[in-house]
């Protein structure tokens, strides 16, 4: 020891050993890389719900809360009620549904404004309503439906434009708080830039009819965005292409992505046009492809459509999926918005629209089916990018549920499925739709058609994810997050 | 005709009245009759007076008697002489040249007027240096001679000079004028008599003149302490200030007297106060006790104003003159306070004929005192031109940060919250018993908040400006203080430079600035400040003991961490030297207590969470650790995290180090800094194993210290080396490359690399403007930012959070209920949520950053959120409808209220102990292992041995 002391190189002998010692610690109780876990997000039931049926005068009011063994069971209730300022009494009567899982419809007399569909407990997780008028003359002729929408900041609209028909934009504000509201047309020639001014104010429960011609006389094909800069608006356009030539709303289109899936398109004959626009401030070629029966391939002469900076585009499609159950797959390199106008066949015409939309990944609920006399409902489902297994069920007014079926949908492949209620049913009826875990992203769509004498009358609407479901994220209560 | 009678007196002067006595002896202008007088010494001194005059010119009188007195006892005896008589008078101290009464009686032949002559005084001991020409006073009664410290004659002030006064120490008087003023006044048996009398002289019309031809070197033997006085058992230092001021208000006129009672009370008053805040209460005492006994005895005062009120008015013009001008006072104070800076302590002269004090001490900057310009004084010091360097690369380095901060942003990011608000924010913090921020909270704020508070109130109330400066001012101020600390420790300049600047870019320091690591930056700072205060600690000094533990406090405030690891090693160091030093077990006590008294309810809830002691103030995140630090990284003294250079940068450090263990000479000092470096390396591995969040910056620091100083120490070697030459000389070469290449790294990849880490110049204040407009007082905003797939948010109130504020706890029901409503509210599921939130007071909810869509859809699909804005920028809604603000709840702070006090006294009264005082010097550095520089204390020594004992 003394020596080692003593010795030139014993001291740094010393520490050399136990520096060794100290690595061979740090390097023995460094830790695994452990993956992180990441906080999931956790599922809970909606709570409560606001919709707003846009113009149900004359029209057939459906709405449906579907039931679901998961969720607990808590009290609620849905009002359905005139639009109103808060704290103002509405006057009138106002429906109360309660029932969980069965289908609630009315038709509402003609006259009066929008009706605001309120749900709260269980009855609002997947509430779904929707308005659908049936006309058998004038230029109102044609089955037209809507979802009743929820207010929000900001839709999209793509179809005809003002020129084409008669385009009428319905806004209204459940809310408490005014809602600025301004609109910007998109047409084949470049945004429209309105004289009038394209703003206007929404007061709490208020609601504007405005005529888009007033807007943007010209265009003959458009994309409308509505947006707040504060507040919610509930917006909805309807378009009459005039008489003995149909009429429709327009369903509020997904926002503007570089990926739209436009799904929906029945296997009826007629007519398909597709409509894009693309807002942004680059010109763009939009690849199209469209998910049949039988695969996934772009058209023949109809690969890519050039949508110029801040323009709408169309496209015939009729020739390419017209008598086939489809749902088109578009991209491009910007974000675009895409709708679809499909035209039934006979003498009298009638128009249905479809247009972009989420993957229905939590469920869709269509409020409004009908399996009566000529009335055909069909269920249009995709999976255009993995297969996928979904099971519908059938939520009559009245009378025991059926079964749910399974759909198995290969990846790439469309199936329409015809909506038939048990024998002994009577009445309309729901349809909930629900992609089975492990399934890939479903795109969907309801057509409801009417074979009647002078033409097949006929409306759409593509599936949208029903608000049962709302994903809690993770919260942590940190200062840091004053830091970006 | 002339004739001079000489009046010596004696009172224990033995030592210097031999000297004295030739002198008169030796006169040129021999002298008429000679007399001496003994005061009853006991050295002796009454032999040598009779040797010298004969018996009978010798007069032996009482012990008791005052100068004063035995004057008027020789000359009640003495008949008078014929023709113009003249009394010289002279201490036993005091030895005038040969030449001196021609000189004298020359200028009195000159000015018939001139009835007090007095020589110039100089210096007994150094017989250059000035003690006095000629004497005024102060309207405070202070004794001035105009002179500056330790002046040397060089003929500066040569000349005839009327002035107020002259001291009593070679005065020659004309016999009548003796008479007719009664000579000096028996009630000042010691001090200022002189000033009376030539006051007393000038108001009967006479004049006194100093005449710079005569000389007499004078050892002021009774005020400097150097015999006992025996006329008064008082300190010369009270007697001299009661004497100043008896003489000043009998001297004065009505009016000025009155005005003059007044100022002496006030400046008495400030003058004791700040003689305990230097912890001279004795002095403080005589300051009162003067004063009092003037003030407290007005018949006396009245007798003495009565018998000297003949002509006084009418010559006040003429005397006002020649008294110190009002600003002298000014500037002493200031000298004052510079010298109290300096650690002098309050120059004190007014119990001495001189302001020569010895100021015992060296000087930080000595290598300052060169006769070169200021300039280049200035720049050629070693420190100044490290810090400058030091202060250039950072501000390279940092020069996206400071850009940031000069175009109005806020500092933060790291661990660092925007910094906003000021001084007085932070105050409030400290001492309001219930924070109103987030959901409130009954925690006492943590202590560093009342550090960076007093810092703020430094930098002019901005906290901005405290945080830059020690946050991104670290590295020079790490260099800086490097340098100044090792000066006891290394004595070779260049090893010194070396170290401060290895230690200032060690990859702690880097990453403390990029991590936003306030509590590092300052403990970075601190640490070199507690190794020097260390090594005077286990020398026993006690005072250094009460500064070490007030910054360790500071430092513990802010990382805990750092006491822990300065108690294990003064543990060590009270094993290894508590034995060898009376007092250092006290000394370690002190430094090892005073933080835990002064930190002791925050230090109870540290000590109640463990985990704690691992981290420090500020935010706590994993992503600015290192996760899974290396082994290689943590020996290369690399903490991990943002801001950090390779591992490689510090391989020069480690090398050198390791190559002076090779050495034998101080093997010592190596194997502690060694030790100290091993132990560093061992605590920060514990700290990053044990805790994600916890980062090893200021474990590893220390280790970097202990590095530091084993291989500073040895670095000397290297000028032996290259003398050696050969291949000697080479290896010192290499030595020096290795050794400056860490440096040079560190400097080069952070200025390269950029300062900024998280750490951002440029932040904005996390409360909207809109937001912070439209919110009523006390009303909050939900502040939401979704990250790593989940929401984070807080709750603030009208402004962005201060520092301090996230250590806050708030009541855990209230958290929990905010916790499920930001959760529903982000998932945007409906119900009541918004109302919960408007129950605390939430007024707007908003996203910094571009709000990601889900988020967005979930606060759009809020009935009860309006939303005023959305862009690039963030998003903000706005809550409809009422919000309540909750009350906040009735507290009783009487315990906190009282603990603050007890802190603010333990404190203040801390401050003072540490603080430098006059009184004493403690012996410094002369410890066993450490060599100290010999010069400085060579030269007090010298000083010290010069004062005759």
């Amino acid at each position: 020891m003394r020596r080692l002391i003593e010795n030139r190189f014993g001291l740094l002998a010393l520490v050399l050993v136990a520096l060794g010692a100290l690595y061979g610690v740090a390097y023995v109780s460094r830790p695994a890389p452990v993956a992180q876990a990441r906080p999931q997000a956790v599922k809970a039931p909606v709570e409560s719900v606001t919709a707003v049926c846009p113009a149900p005068s004359g029209s057939r009011v459906s709405v449906v809360t579907p039931a679901d063994p998961e969720r607990p069971q808590t009290p609620g209730s849905a009002t359905l009620s005139a639009i109103k300022a808060p704290g103002k009494n509405g006057g009138g009567k106002d429906d109360v549904i309660d029932r969980v899982g069965l289908l609630w419809q009315r038709d509402v007399a003609a006259g009066g404004g929008p009706l605001v569909v309120d749900a709260d407990g269980s009855m609002a997780a997947g509430l779904e309503s929707a308005q659908t008028a049936r006309e058998t003359s004038g230029t109102q002729r044609g089955l037209a439906g809507v979802r009743c929408v929820e207010p929000g900041a900001e839709s999209w609209f793509v179809g005809p434009g003002p020129a084409a028909a008669e385009m009428t934009l319905y806004l209204a504000n459940p809310d408490s708080a005014p809602a600025n509201v301004s609109f910007m047309v998109y047409s084949g020639e470049g945004p429209v830039l309105s004289e009038r001014g394209n703003g206007v104010v929404v007061k709490p429960g208020e609601h504007r009819v405005i005529r888009l011609r007033d807007l943007a006389p010209s265009p003959l094909i458009m994309a409308l965005q509505v947006s707040t800069s504060s507040g919610r608006v509930a917006a909805a356009v309807k378009a009459v292409l005039g008489e003995g030539r149909g009429v429709d709303w327009l369903p509020v289109a997904a926002a503007p992505a570089t990926r739209v899936v436009v799904p929906g398109v029945p296997g009826t004959a007629g007519q398909r046009e597709l409509y894009v626009a693309a807002p942004g401030e680059r010109d763009t070629v939009v690849r199209i492809r469209a998910v049949l029966e039988d695969g996934s391939y772009a058209l023949k002469n109809k690969e890519t459509l050039e949508v110029p900076a801040g323009s709408a585009s169309s496209l015939d499609l009729s020739t390419g999926i017209g008598g086939q159950p489809a749902a088109l797959v578009l991209e491009s390199d910007v974000p675009i918005v895409a709708g679809l106008k499909i035209t039934g066949t006979g003498a009298r015409q009638d128009v249905a629209f479809t247009a972009g939309a989420a993957s229905v990944d939590l469920g869709s609920v269509v409020a409004d089916g009908r399996a009566q006399g000529k009335q055909t409902s069909w269920l249009v489902l995709s999976a255009p990018f993995a297969a996928a297994t979904v099971e519908v069920r059938l939520l009559p007014a009245k009378g025991e549920a059926p079964a749910p079926i399974e759909v198995t949908l290969p990846a790439a492949r469309t199936k329409e499925l015809r909506l038939t209620p048990p024998k002994g049913s009577k009445g309309g009826f729901s349809v909930l739709v629900r992609p089975k875990p492990g399934s890939g992203p479903v795109y969907g769509g309801r057509v409801l058609d009417e074979a009647a004498k002078d033409g097949q009358m006929v409306t759409a609407q593509p599936l949208a994810m029903a608000r049962i479901w709302a994903l809690v994220p993770p919260t942590v209560d940190s200062p840091g997050v004053v830091l970006p | 005709m002339h004739s001079v009678t000489a009046i010596v007196v004696a009172h224990d002067g033995a030592r210097w009245l031999k000297e004295t006595l030739a002198a008169v002896l030796r006169q040129t202008r021999p002298l008429d009759r000679v007399v001496g007088v003994d005061n009853g010494s006991r050295d002796g001194s009454g032999k040598l007076l009779t040797e010298a005059f004969g018996t009978g010119n010798v007069l032996t009188l009482p012990r008791s008697t005052g100068f004063g007195e035995a004057v008027h006892e020789v000359l009640r005896r003495l008949p008078p002489a014929p023709g113009q008589e003249w009394v010289w008078l002279l201490h036993d101290d005091c030895a005038p040249d040969a030449n001196a009464l021609q000189a004298l009686l020359w200028a009195a032949e000159q000015d018939p007027k001139a009835a007090i002559l007095g020589p110039k005084l100089r210096d007994w001991l150094d017989r250059r240096v000035l003690l006095e020409m000629g004497v005024t006073v102060s309207r405070s009664g202070r004794r001035d001679t105009g002179l500056e410290p330790r002046e040397y004659d060089q003929g500066q002030h040569d000349g005839i000079a009327d002035v107020l006064s002259v001291s009593t120490a070679g005065m020659l008087i004309r016999r009548d004028v003796w008479d007719e003023l009664n000579g000096l006044d028996t009630a000042l048996p010691l001090f200022r008599d002189d000033l009376d009398l030539c006051w007393r002289a000038r108001t009967a019309g006479h004049r006194v003149l100093n005449v710079s031809d005569a000389v007499a070197w004078h050892a002021e033997a009774a005020a400097r302490r150097r015999r006992r006085i025996a006329t008064s058992d008082e300190h010369p230092r009270r007697l001299g200030r009661r004497n100043g001021l008896f003489v000043l208000m009998a001297n004065l006129p009505f009016g000025a007297f009155v005005r003059s009672v007044l100022r002496n009370v006030v400046a008495s008053t400030l003058r004791a106060l700040l003689f305990l805040l230097a912890k001279q209460p004795a002095n403080a005492l005589d300051e009162l006790a003067a004063l009092g006994s003037v003030i407290g005895r007005p018949l006396r005062l009245r007798r003495a104003r009565k018998a000297r009120r003949k002509g006084r008015k009418q010559s006040w013009p003429a005397i006002r003159r020649k008294l110190t001008p009002p600003g002298a006072a000014l500037r002493r104070l200031a000298d004052m306070v510079q010298g109290f800076l300096a650690g002098a302590g309050p120059v004190d002269s007014a119990g001495r004929h001189h302001a020569a004090a010895d100021r015992a001490q060296e000087d930080d900057g000595d290598e300052l005192l060169t006769d070169s310009g200021g300039v280049q004084r200035v720049f050629g010091s070693p420190v100044v031109m490290l810090g400058l360097i030091l202060a250039a690369i950072t501000l390279a380095a940092e020069r996206t940060l400071l850009s940031g901060l000069l175009s109005g942003g806020h500092l933060g990011g790291g661990a660092l919250v925007p910094v906003t608000g000021g001084a007085s924010d932070l105050w409030r913090l400290y001492v309001e018993d219930h924070h109103g921020t987030g959901l409130g909270s009954q925690t006492w704020a943590p202590p560093y908040v009342a550090v960076l508070a007093g810092l703020s109130a430094v930098a002019l109330g901005k906290v901005w400006l405290a945080v830059g400066v020690v946050l991104l001012g670290c590295v020079p101020l790490a260099g800086i203080s490097a340098y100044a600390a090792t000066k006891r420790m290394i004595p070779y300049t260049p090893a010194r430079v070396w170290l401060a600047v290895t230690y200032a870019l060690l990859p702690v320091a880097t990453g403390a600035v990029a991590g936003g690591r306030l509590g590092t930056a300052i403990v970075i700072v601190l640490l070199p400040v507690y190794a020097a205060l260390a090594t005077r600690v286990i020398a026993g000094s006690r005072r250094a003991a009460w500064g070490f533990g007030l910054l360790l406090t500071v430092g513990t405030a802010f990382v805990p961490l750092v006491y822990v690891l300065v108690a294990i090693l003064g543990g060590l160091a009270a094993v290894s030297f508590g034995g060898i030093r009376r007092g250092v077990r006290r000394s370690l006590v002190i430094g090892l207590g005073t933080p835990v008294v002064l930190l002791f309810p925050w230090l109870v809830q540290v000590a109640r969470e463990p985990g704690r002691i691992l981290l420090e103030s500020g935010l706590h995140d994993e992503r600015l650790t290192g996760l899974r630090l290396g082994a290689e990284s943590l020996l290369m003294l690399s903490p991990g995290g943002p801001g950090v250079p390779p591992v490689w940068a510090t391989a020069g450090l480690g090398a050198v180090a390791l190559a002076a263990l090779l050495l034998r000479r101080h093997q010592m000092i190596v194997a502690i800094g060694w030790g100290v470096m091993l132990f560093g390396l061992l605590v920060a591995i514990v700290v990053s194993r044990i805790d994600d969040t916890a980062w090893p910056g200021v474990p590893l620091a220390f280790a970097a210290t202990g590095l530091l100083v084993a291989a500073g120490h040895q670095a000397h070697r290297i000028a032996e080396f290259r003398a050696g030459g050969g291949l000697r000389r080479l290896g010192a070469m290499l030595i020096v490359v290795v050794a400056f290449a860490t440096p040079l790294a560190a400097a080069t990849l952070w200025v390269t690399k950029g300062a900024d880490g998280p750490l951002r110049g440029d932040l904005s204040d996390p409360v909207p403007v809109l937001a912070a407009l439209q919110s009523a007082p006390g009303e909050g905003t939900l502040l939401l930012r979704s990250r790593d797939e989940r929401v984070g948010y807080t709750l603030l109130r009208g402004r962005g959070p201060l520092i301090g504020e996230s250590d806050l706890e708030p009541p855990r029901e209230a958290s929990a209920r905010l916790a499920t409503a930001v959760a529903g509210l982000a998932s945007g599921r409906g119900s009541t949520y918004v109302q919960t939130l408007a129950s605390f007071g939430v007024r707007f909810v908003t996203v910094p950053g571009s709000v990601d869509p889900a988020l967005r859809r979930a606060l759009d699909s809020q009935p009860a959120l309006i939303r005023v804005s959305l862009s690039e920028t963030g998003g903000l809604w706005r809550v409809a409808g009422q919000v309540t603000v909750p009350p906040p709840p009735a507290t009783a702070g009487a315990l906190h209220r009282g603990w603050l006090w007890a802190q603010g006294t333990l404190l203040v009264l801390v401050l003072v102990l540490a603080s430098p005082g006059a009184r004493t010097r403690e012996p410094e550095g002369d410890y066993a292992d450490v060599p100290v520089e010999e010069g400085p204390r060579g030269r007090r020594r010298a000083k010290e041995d010069r004062v005759p004992a």
